[in-house]
């Protein structure tokens, strides 16, 4: 069974992916903002993170880093709402950073879904 | 001549007074008083000075130098006469006249009566002389102290008397020039050509004055103003001339130096950008500057002293309210005054005025100082402009941000209950709704997210024209049959950096907007594009920093138009004249963000009832595909040449056979030139026909540079070759013998070129 991190600080957001998640039948782990989400992934354990980028305490470019290091070969969706310079500047920067997918919000979660069953499964 | 004489008798006898005063009124025939006193009391007296002393020294002769010292100091006579009875004085000082008489005692007074009328003529004569004496002495010395040079000339044309300044500019003795005639003094010719007429013309009774500058010994050049007064004598004929001359070079300087400066001031008052305008306080205005004019729109300069300020004020009160401030407080910052021009139009104006006051105190006029404000209102207005739309771009971009994360969980919970309703289920349909609107909604907020510039645009190099012809071609079918379109594009290869989404956006909706502006009674849209120079615009555009050149694309109708008000916030988001329902109001507002984000600018102009125009200025772009090929085509050849007419045809030649040509003529330029790899040439062709640049001289340079590049010489100097042959070998790659032709110069151009490759 499937283990994703997900990271996003808007809490109904979170909740939604969460259940969404849960129907396909996937283990959920939750982070509220970037520190919080290095601190709960663990390489072992951890098959995708699916994370926001803009948040509080350390954003999702950072955590995108940080989890890479620990992990290369970590599965990765990113996803955005927009922000000063707009949705599409820092998914390309998460691409960059390793992303392997980008949404932009809001997104379908079926579309979601799909994508996460192409990189794991 | 004389009022009364004044005799001083100096007694050493005892002959007594009244006796000898008989006699002198006997037998002198002048008027006179006599003063007795005892030669032995000398400093006694009641006199301070007489005209002549009488020395009774018969009974005793004083031996005393200082004796008659004394006497000349106290009383200054004019005359003395002695009586010794052996006719010797002693002690005498040099130069003073004495009448000597030889008499005993009693002899004196026996031959006083024969004596005494001779003795008057004598001191007549004397005194006389001394008279004549003291007033030539005295003119002398007016003459003499006189700043000008000063000259009495005879008929004869002969100078007669000359003063110390003559004399001195001459820088030669007086002696030198009394008894010369004016030929001599000045030379001949120049005496006939241009003094003689001017002395006749005086000796004929006229005053002459002219102005003539001539060199001097002392000064060198001087200028001089000269009067010649004619002199005339009894019987009213001229014998004379008086010449002055007055320095008048330094004066001629002053003058000169104070024209020039007025000059100037004119000058620099009629340049200066801001308005200068003097008036009475009555406002009568005495006069203004250029600019002034131009703000005032007044033409012309002789009709301005005929105004009145008070006119040029909207608001003719203000006027009287401004003299009033300013007699308080002589400067005074008057503030933005709306003032009139003479064509009806209304400026504002920042005024500053300034109280000229007389000696006494007395205020005589105002000076004002003017500048025009348009500009800067302009700009401020179009600043507030900006920052309300930045201010309100953010708060709604950050509103944006939050929508789009509520919009994911609707999105989300939508489209899970949508999977688990059954097929069929009516629910289904409200699913998909719900998803529609969440659709609609990230529209909308993507539009916000667009105008407050925060969705990043690709760019990429369109042709401008392109783009808004798709454009029309898709609302083509839907524009109205009492609508005409025009477009009167000029150039259709106009290319700007942009996303043609964008763009595209843009032209939709002011097409759109221009044709509901024409719903009603239909109308003619046109649309134009052309370049324009980025320095022909900075008047109407509120940019800081200008391109080099703009594509303006203006799209006009001549619907119902719009009022100042109007379009003070047309741009705003969420401002919309249609009712409510039709229009977001977000669409001007979107374009205005894109447009900005390109880094250009959009402007309106509208008039009630005629129509209206947006104005789109683009910066634009040279394609860099275009532009590297050019390059690649180009070489770069330095020229390093003179004016010289063959050289300069030779690298015209070059030019228009395509050739890229860099010049230069001294040894730092070349050396900037080769080192700098951007401007560094291909080829270095040295006509060698510079004056202070040889080939020895480009040799040292090319040895500076570690960049090694093919040189190739021109020369007509066989001797240059053969002589400098071992430099040439090591620096040149070719050398040729004029005359050349074109033809050989390309080809030894050519074979350097492919040689070096």
């Amino acid at each position: 069974m499937s283990v994703i991190l997900l990271v996003d600080d808007h809490e109904n957001v979170r909740e939604m992916l969460k259940t969404s998640l849960l129907r396909n039948k996937y283990t959920v782990l939750e982070a509220s903002n970037g520190k919080e989400a290095i601190a709960r992934f663990k390489p072992s354990v951890v098959d995708l993170v699916i994370t926001d980028i803009l948040m509080p305490e350390e954003d999702g470019l950072k955590a995108i880093m940080k989890i890479k290091e620990l992990k290369p070969d970590i599965k990765i969706i990113a996803i955005s709402g927009g922000g000063k310079a707009g949705p599409n500047n820092y998914l390309c920067l998460a691409k960059a950073l390793g992303a392997d997918h980008t949404l932009t919000k809001p997104f379908s979660v079926n579309e979601l879904m799909a994508r996460i069953k192409e990189l794991i499964g | 001549m004389f009022s009364e004489l004044k005799i001083l008798f100096l007694k050493s006898s005892q002959i007594p007074d009244l006796q000898i005063e008989e006699l002198f009124r006997r037998y002198f025939p002048l008027p006179s008083a006599i003063e007795f006193i005892d030669y032995e009391l000398v400093g006694s007296g009641i006199w301070n000075a007489c005209d002549v002393v009488i020395c009774d020294f018969t009974a005793h002769n004083p031996t005393d130098e200082e004796y008659f010292s004394l006497l000349v100091t106290k009383y200054r006579p004019s005359s003395f006469v002695i009586f010794t009875h052996d006719g010797s004085v002693s002690r005498v000082p040099p130069g003073l006249s004495v009448i000597l008489y030889t008499a005993t005692t009693d002899e004196l007074l026996s031959i006083m009566p024969e004596i005494l009328p001779s003795l008057a003529s004598k001191v007549e004569l004397s005194l006389r002389h001394d008279k004549i004496t003291l007033e030539r002495q005295l003119s002398d010395h007016v003459l003499n102290n006189s700043r000008s040079m000063l000259s009495v000339i005879n008929r004869d044309y002969v100078y007669e008397r000359v003063n110390e300044k003559f004399c001195s500019h001459q820088g030669k003795s007086c002696s030198h020039f009394t008894g010369k005639s004016l030929g001599e003094v000045w030379g001949e010719d120049i005496f006939r050509d241009s003094i003689r007429p001017r002395i006749d013309e005086c000796f004929g009774g006229k005053t002459v004055r002219y102005e003539a500058s001539f060199f001097t010994p002392s000064g060198g050049k001087r200028s001089f103003d000269i009067i010649f007064r004619p002199f005339h004598s009894a019987g009213g004929i001229v014998t004379h001339l008086l010449a002055e001359s007055f320095d008048i070079t330094e004066k001629n300087a002053a003058e000169a130096s104070f024209m020039k400066l007025q000059d100037e001031l004119t000058k620099l008052e009629e340049n200066i950008p801001v308005g200068y305008i003097r008036c009475l306080l009555n406002g009568d205005i005495l006069h203004m500057n250029k600019a002034c004019m131009e703000i005032l729109s007044l033409d012309d300069k002789a009709s301005i002293s005929r105004l009145n300020l008070r006119d040029f004020y909207s608001d003719a009160t203000l006027f009287g309210v401004h003299v009033e401030l300013l007699l308080t407080e002589a400067t005074r910052k008057l503030g933005r005054v709306l003032l009139r021009s003479a064509r009806s139009e209304e400026r504002v104006c920042s005024i500053t005025g300034f109280i000229n006051a007389s000696i006494s105190g007395e205020p005589r006029h105002i000076d004002f100082a003017i500048e025009d404000m348009t500009r800067e209102i302009f700009l401020e207005s179009r600043l507030m402009q900006a920052q309300r739309l930045e201010t309100v771009g953010a708060l709604a971009g950050g509103i944006a941000h939050d929508f789009n994360n509520i919009l994911t969980t609707i999105y989300g919970y939508a489209e899970m209950s949508a999977e688990d309703l059954d097929k069929g289920s009516p629910l289904g349909e409200n699913m998909a709704k719900i998803i529609m609107a969440v659709r609609k909604a990230q529209s909308l907020t993507n539009q916000i997210l667009t105008f407050s510039r925060q969705i990043e645009q690709e760019k990429v190099f369109v042709n401008l024209w392109q783009v808004l012809n798709e454009t029309v071609s898709l609302i083509s079918s839907g524009i109205p049959h009492n609508i005409y379109l025009k477009d009167t594009s000029a150039d259709t290869g106009l290319q700007v950096l942009a996303d043609p989404t964008q763009l595209f956006r843009v032209f939709l909706n002011l097409l759109t907007n221009s044709m509901q502006a024409m719903e009603n009674g239909g109308g003619t849209l046109t649309i134009d594009s052309y370049s324009s120079a980025g320095e022909l615009l900075k008047a109407s555009l509120s940019l800081d920093i200008f391109a080099d050149s703009y594509i303006v694309v203006t799209i006009s109708d001549t619907g119902h138009g719009m009022d100042e008000s109007l379009l003070n916030r047309i741009f705003e988001p969420f401002f919309t004249t249609r009712e409510i329902g039709k229009g977001t109001g977000l669409g001007l507002s979107v374009v205005h963000g894109i447009v900005t984000e390109m880094g250009g600018e959009i402007t309106v102009d509208s008039r009630v009832g005629e129509g209206t125009s947006f104005n789109i200025y683009l910066p634009a772009v040279r394609d860099p595909v275009a532009d590297s090929e050019e390059m690649y085509n180009s070489r770069r050849l330095l020229y390093i040449s003179g004016n010289k007419y063959e050289s300069k045809v030779l690298s015209l030649a070059l030019e228009n056979a395509g050739y890229n040509m860099v010049y230069a003529t001294t040894g730092k330029d070349i050396l900037k030139i080769i080192n700098k790899r951007e401007s560094r040439p291909d080829l270095i062709l040295f006509p060698d026909d510079l004056d202070d640049f040889s080939f020895i001289d480009l040799a040292s340079v090319m040895r500076k540079s570690d960049v090694p590049i093919p040189l190739i010489l021109i020369t007509d100097s066989q001797d240059l070759i053969l002589r400098e042959n071992s430099l040439i070998s090591e620096f040149a790659r070719h050398f040729l013998l004029k005359p050349v032709s074109l033809k050989e110069v390309s080809s030894a151009i050519e074979i350097a070129l492919s040689t070096n490759n």
